[in-house]
């Protein structure tokens, strides 16, 4: 097996930004037309931690829906982590986003999550508000992030990174 | 004077606006060029002057634009020129791209006639390329033809059942193996991959993740009952194989043609993966890593290795039952051609015989000969023998054999010879032996040069009866035969011929010498009837008279001239003989020994 190499899965509502992520994340090999023919891309990036072996991420971006098919539930057998994303600006969106948990956790229940609620660069036209956020942080490792700015999107990644290691 | 402001009212009263004085003074030096000039020098002053450099930077600027066509492709040269050059290059790149697709999409036809020169001498050039390397292949397969190579190839198109060029194409064409990875089934991701020496890096874990995905999605889409599988796809000259497994997939990228036995290497590559992968997903077995080189799997697809062992017990069994339905029916072949020939020569050695075709159709063996009459019969059956191998027929036509033995026969049933006589022939010559009675003698020596297939006849025979009688006899039928052709001629009626008196006479001399020899010879009993005959015309009535009376006539002159037993015929035994105006004599001779 390639050394220390993890799937990672982006889920998320249409239009939040995971692909941005990845694509602030990682350098893409395949183009974004696979999103809109076979709904989903997969890149990878070597993580480097501290201290310890750099970890390679396999990261599947799945075309974002609100609803697992089946075809996605067949992109997410086998992964290792999940990164959920969410639009500040929208808060259906992370709605959204917690439900597909519910959903992927009948196919992984053991993955490593994350929750990532981008556009951190338009703040100040976020309809999730602090406090739901707080809460959400008892459960589930939230990040503001901003694909734009590239603000929080290391962080994220290397947050899974290092969960998926210990 | 200088220019100054008056105020002035609106019809309204309540609206005061600034008018210049000479407006209201038209009979004032200002309406002179030169002090209205001087006027707006002095509202605008400076401005003016600045008006006036504007609007000669404006008829520059047009004058610049006008002569930018012409301008245009220096400055362009220009900027090539120097540090510009890929800044230029890179300012055009965007707009010359659109240009050219909109230039595709609306004048499809033109851009193809500008290419045209450059697309054909390229194609040619590639299809060239391609021929050479297919002719090569071809040489290689053409003198490899003879070698064991050629052999096994032949072999193998044997087995398979495809054209042999097929199978020497499907050898020789090139053909290798750029990557090779297995795959984790479900995940995705890469436990192992292999690539061949010189070739770009790539992002394996992104690739297998795709194709991993593709695949689910082939099978989502077109495998209703989702059990069909992505197992292979081309691109042009470029063909991935993907072997599927319980828990990882191989997948193979090739270029060129590869050979069939390669897809069975590469599964058995897949399973004894399994059977080392730990149950961590490692392949723990080093050799079984190097077993996915791309080298090591194209040099074990060219020995053609183990698939092939196990399908060989089959072409062995069938090979044998082959060799030995060959050797069982050339043994049946040789034992029927050992009869055939059994038959032929006991035919050849059958006397009378000639052996002409013999052939084997329906089920049996048919002989075509000729066979003389008086040789023995053939007997099918006896010929057969009792290790006859088919049903034997004989066809057979009659000739005259000229073998000895059969023209012994022939001499013995011709000659009427009594078991006393012995006959033999040797190179047609015929020798008689042995005795019997003299008057066979005299008929023998009469008739056996006749005999077919006899060339000369030897007598060796002691006579029954004296030599004297012998003579007697032997002239009594010479002058029976002559008497048998003398006739004495008449006119008309029984008026006589001319040679009548001559015929006469000589008849009544032969009759009175036989009459004479009669006893010599052992003749019992001579008896002579006279004959009438007569020509065409008449009837029968008249010619039935005349025969008579010419019958007695004739038997009349033979009384007077002493001859005794002449009986003259009453017309009757003539009337078969109407040829001639005649009468003639009949003897008729007893023997007392035959």
């Amino acid at each position: 097996m390639t050394a220390h190499a993890h799937k990672l899965c982006m889920l998320g509502d249409f239009g939040v930004g995971k692909t941005s992520l990845v694509a602030r994340f990682v350098h893409s090999t395949f183009s974004e037309k696979y999103l809109t023919t076979v709904g989903v891309k997969v890149d990878s990036k070597e993580v480097a931690l501290p201290g310890r072996a750099t970890m390679k991420l396999v990261v599947w971006d799945i075309a974002g829906r609100s609803q697992l098919d089946s075809l996605n539930m067949t992109y997410l057998r086998g992964a290792s982590a999940l990164l959920l994303v969410a639009d500040g600006t929208r808060e259906r969106s992370l709605h959204a986003a917690l439900n597909l948990l519910m959903q992927s956790r009948t196919l992984l229940p053991d993955a490593v999550v994350a929750l990532a609620v981008n556009k951190l660069d338009l703040v100040e036209q976020w309809e999730v508000a602090p406090a739901a956020l707080e809460e959400l942080r008892r459960t589930l490792p939230v990040h503001e992030t901003s694909a734009r700015s590239g603000a929080g999107v290391e962080a994220a990644f290397a947050d899974i990174a290092t969960r998926l290691a210990e | 004077m200088p220019a100054s402001l008056a105020p002035a009212e609106s019809r309204d009263g309540d609206r005061v606006e600034a008018v210049p004085l000479e407006t209201r003074a038209p009979e004032s030096p200002a309406e002179d060029p030169d002090d209205f000039d001087r006027l707006k020098t002095i509202l605008f002053g400076d401005e003016r002057g600045t008006l006036e450099a504007l609007d000669a930077r404006v008829e520059k600027v047009e004058a610049a634009q006008h002569d930018l066509p012409s301008r245009l492709p220096g400055a362009i040269e220009r900027a090539q020129q120097g540090i510009g050059a890929a800044r230029m290059s890179k300012a055009l790149a965007r707009p010359v791209t659109d240009a050219l697709a909109s230039a595709v999409g609306q004048n499809r036809q033109l851009i193809v006639d500008v290419l045209f020169p450059v697309i054909g001498p390229a194609i040619r050039k590639a299809i060239a390329e391609a021929l050479r390397n297919l002719v090569a292949d071809l040489n290689g397969a053409i003198e490899s033809s003879l070698t064991p190579r050629g052999i096994r190839w032949r072999i193998e198109a044997w087995r398979s059942g495809a054209p042999y060029a097929e199978v020497v194409l499907r050898h020789t064409l090139k053909y290798g193996i750029d990557h090779v990875f297995l795959i984790e089934r479900d995940s995705g991701l890469v436990l192992d991959r292999e690539s061949a020496p010189h070739l770009p890096e790539l992002d394996a874990d992104a690739i297998a993740g795709m194709l991993t995905a593709i695949g689910a999605f082939v099978r989502d889409s077109v495998g209703r009952d989702g059990s069909g599988t992505l197992d292979s796809a081309r691109v042009g000259e470029h063909l991935l194989w993907v072997v599927q497994g319980p828990r990882a997939n191989l997948a193979c990228f090739i270029h060129g043609v590869p050979p069939a036995n390669l897809h069975a290497v590469l599964e058995q590559r897949l399973e004894a993966i399994h059977a080392a992968l730990a149950g961590d997903g490692d392949v723990a077995d080093q050799a079984t890593r190097q077993s996915l080189q791309p080298d090591v799997l194209m040099r074990d697809a060219r020995t053609d290795a183990t698939p092939a062992a196990k399908s060989r017990w089959p072409v062995y069994a069938i090979v044998l039952i082959v060799v030995a339905l060959a050797a069982w029916f050339l043994a049946q072949r040789l034992r029927d051609s050992a009869w055939i020939e059994e038959v032929r020569t006991s035919l050849a050695a059958h006397p009378g015989f000639v052996l002409t075709r013999i052939e084997r159709a329906g089920g049996a063996l048919t002989a075509h000969g000729l066979l003389d009459p008086d040789a023995e019969p053939l007997d099918a059956a006896a010929i057969a023998g009792a290790r006859a191998r088919m049903p034997l027929k004989l066809d057979t036509l009659g000739y005259v054999s000229t073998d000895d033995a059969i023209v012994a026969r022939r001499a013995r049933r011709l000659l009427d010879a009594p078991a006393s006589v012995t006959i033999d022939v040797r190179g047609g010559a015929l020798a008689l032996g042995g005795h019997a009675d003299g008057a066979w003698i005299v008929h023998a020596q009469d008739k056996a040069a006749w005999v077919p297939g006899v060339g000369s006849v030897a007598f060796n025979m002691a006579s029954d009866t004296d030599a004297a009688a012998l003579r007697a006899r032997g002239e009594i039928e010479r002058l029976v035969g002559d008497i048998g052709f003398r006739r004495v001629a008449f006119v008309r009626d029984t008026e006589l011929a001319d040679s009548a008196a001559a015929a006469l006479d000589a008849l009544a001399s032969d009759m009175t010498r036989v009459e004479a020899l009669a006893q010599e010879a052992g003749a019992t009993v001579v008896a002579w009837t006279a004959i009438g005959t007569n020509d065409d015309p008449g009837t029968d009535s008249i010619n039935a008279r005349l025969r008579a009376a010419r019958a007695r006539w004739l038997a009349d002159a033979l009384l007077a001239r002493g001859l005794a037993n002449v009986h003259a015929d009453a017309g009757n035994a003539g009337a078969a003989i109407q040829s001639e105006r005649a009468a003639f004599v009949r003897p008729d001779i007893t023997w007392a020994k035959p």
